[in-house]
């Protein structure tokens, strides 16, 4: 495959980008590419959306065309909700709701799932938890009945909490054994220190043992609620059958009376002070290739620069064409994608470069990777470059939208962040609007040099040297000795 | 937006005992032709949105690789979006990423597939862009050696980086005993040092020919001027008059059972993976192992998640494939251990579980089940102009007939238990097998043996 991640589908914007595309007078018709004819527009509505008497919020985006419809149940906490010494109590709690209900075990409950087409999907991320569905239009009330199941009568029985605790701890050593993922996890856990958005969502190997039923069910009441939920609907669905269809499922539901004083708010973000600057090397004896990350605390997803960020992401590291792939890829043929993303999140930010690249190489792209994000601090973006990646995010935003999935998360997205559902109407507008100085302005305050915390997973002695050549102060630990729980800068 | 009549329609029947029984998929319309060059053209109009997506399938795979040049046909793929004679290196993504679109392309044993989405004004501009790097690449030695780099960067990513990707990557070596499907699409660091750009000049007229390729067009577009604009810059591309090298070896039945050992120096848990030979992609079994697959690996219920980690709770993670090619295919079965458990229990569980569809029927609910699925699935995927081009370029290049675009998925539903069992009776519980397993080499660090004694 030529890139890295497959993102595919596109669709018209109301954007025409002159340049390399425009034929040139003179020349023959097949010696020149052919210009582009007129756009035609893209239509996004926005969700419909009614509020139940008990709470529950029901958004509707209606796609015609085609007999299929994805329905998601949102809860608005998720992993920034994790006690201390806890963490993955959130992710743990969303799974098991598909791990068995009063009336039905977890190999039955899958098994109606299935037998709709689709199948129950748990994610609990930052910020939300999901409970999920996408199935043909004559199943929807079926697949929502087994949603308001599992979401409102989980068993938790102690037999499936082990079992589930088991395969996460399994999947953990799976993710954690290649570089790229580790070096990203414990770039985050360097961003946000012992804050809220610091840990892995799915916990650690420490803290997952020490999560008890108890622990669950009290995560279960205080979260689960109607009026801590969301329920979207997108695809072949009318928003009048789609609140019927919400009324008839969830109207009976109410929170729990025993469950305590509703305290929603998440572990402050302290930011990560006490980290020393310099680059984190975790050493992973036989590692294919090391990974590298860098990651930055960045405005919350709810803020006014939400589209300078999206833009400034996108001539970064989102996209084949951008800046860290130019460099690093196309340019020196040192990895097979570098990328960087914006992940939103209610109270702040976090911007993430990931690259992987053979272990000798590693130093040299982190020196590539700075020279980017000064580059950005310092120098306006040219206007073509910026009309072009701004084309592209649109573009990738509209494509988005041509599946009922990608529209469902759209619409959740917005939610989740506490924006109007309107902003999906002005998205492509407001992507416009961006100019160079906004980039420029928004790098300057975000790319701070001290504000990067640099992590490299791999053979440490491949990259070591030339990490202190090039001036960067060096911390090297062995990767299974990493605590990724603490929070606390590892000493060296 | 006009409405789009070509979705297909999931029509239920009123009072249905069996749930598949009551969906029926009305087929989606599209066009083919030939031109006088030999290049197939299929086209889907549909205006749900205002894009358009444009793919090129060439008949050419990793199984024609060069001798000693094992990942060359994936190598040659990175190139075609290098410079051509009136296209600068990456001028590519400058008309489809910059104008809001996307590109990429795969390689697969059998084909080399390049695809596009860009808004439909830009449909003549692609068009044109692929007719010309069919007919006029022209690679330059630094840019060779460049994206070289990067194929061995993916070479190190797939393969030595990913927990499992010696695993994957050894499978066709270790089951294949003659066919060239035995050298891993991805190559060798060594083979692809060995590669030249005298080599890809010679690829690319051997292979990359209107007569070995297939264009798809699904979206926004008008039928009229579509038409015209493929004359336009397609037709005057010559059909060379060599004849097209073909893969004539054939895979031997395997004789006995074999067996594989593999080590990696990064192996978080143990893994196995069982493989029987697969009769070639268009034979008419092939619907009857694709439903196998279904009831044997989709979703939680599946049988080998319910037996293997549910239950048993022996494997952290299982799968099973029915990889069908144009030659001999593989069957793999593969099961990750969960943390203390040994490869040679789950290697039992995982083979018994397999050939239970060979001894005992399978139950019309199971059954209609899976079938559920998989037409949702299929419906999911023609949701968007790519996914509804790529499953009827698919259709025409891989199953060897277009219209399998509609037929395939009226032949799923009417595999019966009787099917699955016969096929599996015959496809493995009578065939010999391959397994491979997958282990941790001895480590050399002590430190790392004293982290793991802690």
């Amino acid at each position: 495959m030529k890139r890295l991640t497959t993102n595919v589908l596109a669709l018209a914007t109301a954007w025409c980008v002159a340049g390399p595309v425009c034929a040139q007078a003179g020349a023959s018709v097949f010696d020149t590419p052919p210009p582009a004819a007129a756009p035609r527009p893209l239509n996004i509505g926005a969700a419909s959306e009614q509020r139940l008497p008990n709470g529950l919020r029901v958004l509707v985006a209606q796609r015609r065309g085609l007999p299929l419809v994805t329905a998601q149940l949102v809860l608005l906490s998720g992993a920034e909700q994790d006690p201390e010494k806890q963490a993955g109590l959130a992710s743990l709690t969303n799974s098991l709701l598909v791990r068995g209900t009063a009336k039905r075990t977890a190999s039955s409950l899958a098994v109606a799932a299935e037998a709709l087409g689709g199948s129950l999907e748990s994610t609990a991320a930052w910020d939300q938890a999901q409970l999920g569905i996408t199935v043909t239009t004559p199943k929807l009330s079926q697949a929502l009945a087994l949603l308001s199941e599992a979401a409102r009568t989980p068993a938790f029985a102690n037999d499936e909490i082990d079992r589930l605790k088991s395969e996460v701890l399994d999947a953990m050593k799976v993710e954690q054994a290649q570089p790229g993922n580790l070096a990203g996890l414990a770039a985050q856990r360097a961003a946000f220190g012992a804050g809220a958005y610091g840990h892995p969502i799915n916990g650690t190997l420490a803290s997952l043992p020490r999560i008890k039923r108890d622990d669950i069910v009290a995560a279960h009441q205080r979260i689960y609620r109607p009026d801590n939920a969301v329920l979207v609907f997108a695809g072949d669905v009318d928003s009048k059958q789609a609140f019927k269809l919400a009324q008839q499922h969830f109207a009976t539901w109410q929170p729990t009376k025993t469950a305590p004083k509703i305290n929603l708010a998440a572990m402050p973000v302290n930011g990560a002070s006490s980290w020393p600057d310099g680059v984190l090397v975790l050493n992973m004896p036989g590692a294919g290739q090391a990974g590298v990350a860098v990651a930055m605390p960045a405005p919350p997803s709810h803020a006014a620069q939400r589209h300078i960020a999206q833009v400034t992401n996108a001539i970064l590291g989102d996209g084949y064409s951008s800046r860290l792939n130019q460099e690093i890829r196309i340019k020196r043929g040192l990895s097979y994608g570098a990328r960087s993303r914006w992940d939103a999140r209610r109270q702040a930010g976090l911007v993430r470069v990931s690259v992987q690249t053979k272990n000798p190489s590693a130093a040299e792209v982190v020196a590539l990777i700075d020279e980017q994000l000064n580059s950005l601090m310092t120098t306006p973006v040219p206007e073509p470059e910026l009309a072009a990646r701004k084309t592209s995010l649109i573009g990738g935003f509209g494509r988005s939208v041509e599946t009922t999935r990608g529209l469902a998360e759209q619409v959740t997205e917005l939610a989740v962040a506490g924006l109007p559902q309107l902003d999906l109407t002005q998205r492509i507008e407001r992507l416009g609007g961006v100019s160079a100085a906004d980039v420029q302005a928004y790098s300057a305050s975000t790319f701070k040099s001290k504000q990067r915390r640099v992590v490299v997973a791999g053979v440490a002695g491949d990259f070591e040297s030339a990490l202190k050549a090039a001036g960067n102060p060096v911390v090297v630990v062995d990767a299974n000795g990493f605590d990724l729980e603490s929070g606390k800068a590892p000493q060296p | 937006m006009k409405p789009n009549r070509l979705w297909p329609v999931l029509l239920l029947a009123t009072s249905a005992t069996s749930l598949a029984a009551s969906l029926d998929v009305k087929p989606i319309a599209f066009t083919e032709r030939q031109l006088a060059n030999g290049l197939q053209v299929l086209a889907i109009e549909n205006h749900a949105s205002p894009t358009v997506s444009v793919q090129v399938w060439y008949h050419v795979g990793s199984k024609d690789d060069p001798a000693g040049r094992s990942g060359f046909a994936h190598l040659f793929e990175h190139l075609m979006f290098k410079s051509t004679q009136n296209l600068k290196p990456e001028q590519f993504d400058r008309l489809t990423e910059d104008v809001g679109g996307s590109n990429n392309a795969f390689t697969a044993p059998d084909v080399t597939a390049y695809h596009e989405v860009v808004p439909s004004n830009h449909l003549q501009t692609i068009l044109w862009a692929e007719a010309e790097r069919m007919s006029n690449l022209k690679i330059d030695e630094p840019n060779f050696k460049s994206e070289r780099a990067v194929v061995q960067e993916e070479y190190r990513q797939r393969v030595l980086a990913s927990p499992y990707g010696r695993l994957f990557n050894g499978i066709d070596p270790a089951a294949y005993q003659v066919h060239p499907y035995k050298r891993p699409g991805i190559g060798s660091i060594e083979d692809l040092d060995a590669a030249s750009v005298a080599d890809v000049v010679a690829f690319h007229k051997t292979y990359y020919r209107p007569d070995n390729a297939t264009l798809v067009v699904a979206g926004d577009f008008e039928p009229k001027q579509l038409q015209a604009w493929i004359d336009q810059y397609f037709s005057r591309i010559k059909r060379p008059v060599e004849a097209i090298p073909q893969v004539t070896v054939q895979e031997p039945v395997w004789a006995s059972d074999r067996h594989v050992q593999l080590t990696g120096p990064q192996v978080p848990l143990p893994a196995i993976a069982i493989v029987w030979q697969a009769p070639p992609v268009s034979n008419s079994d092939a619907p009857a192992l694709k439903v196998a697959a279904a009831i044997l690996s989709a979703g939680d219920s599946s049988r080998l998640n319910q037996a293997l980690v549910y239950r048993g709770q022996m494997a952290s993670q299982t799968g099973f494939e029915a990889d069908l090619r144009k030659g001999t295919g593989l069957l793999t079965a593969y099961a990750m251990a969960a943390s203390g458990k040994t490869l040679s229990d789950i290697g039992k569980v995982l083979e018994e579980q397999v050939k239970a569809l060979a001894s005992k029927t399978v139950s019309q609910a199971e059954l209609d089940k899976v079938k559920t699925t998989l037409l949702t699935q299929a419906l999911v995927e023609r949701q968007t102009p790519l996914g509804q081009a790529s499953a009827l370029a698919d259709a025409a290049v891989q199953l060897g007939d277009a219209k399998q675009f509609n037929s395939a998925l009226a032949a799923l539903q009417k595999v019966t238990a009787t099917d699955v069992q016969r096929v599996m009776k015959r496809y493995v519980a009578s065939a010999h097998k391959v397994s491979v397993s997958y282990t941790q080499e001895p480590k050399a660090q002590e430190s790392v043996k004293k982290e793991a004694a802690q």
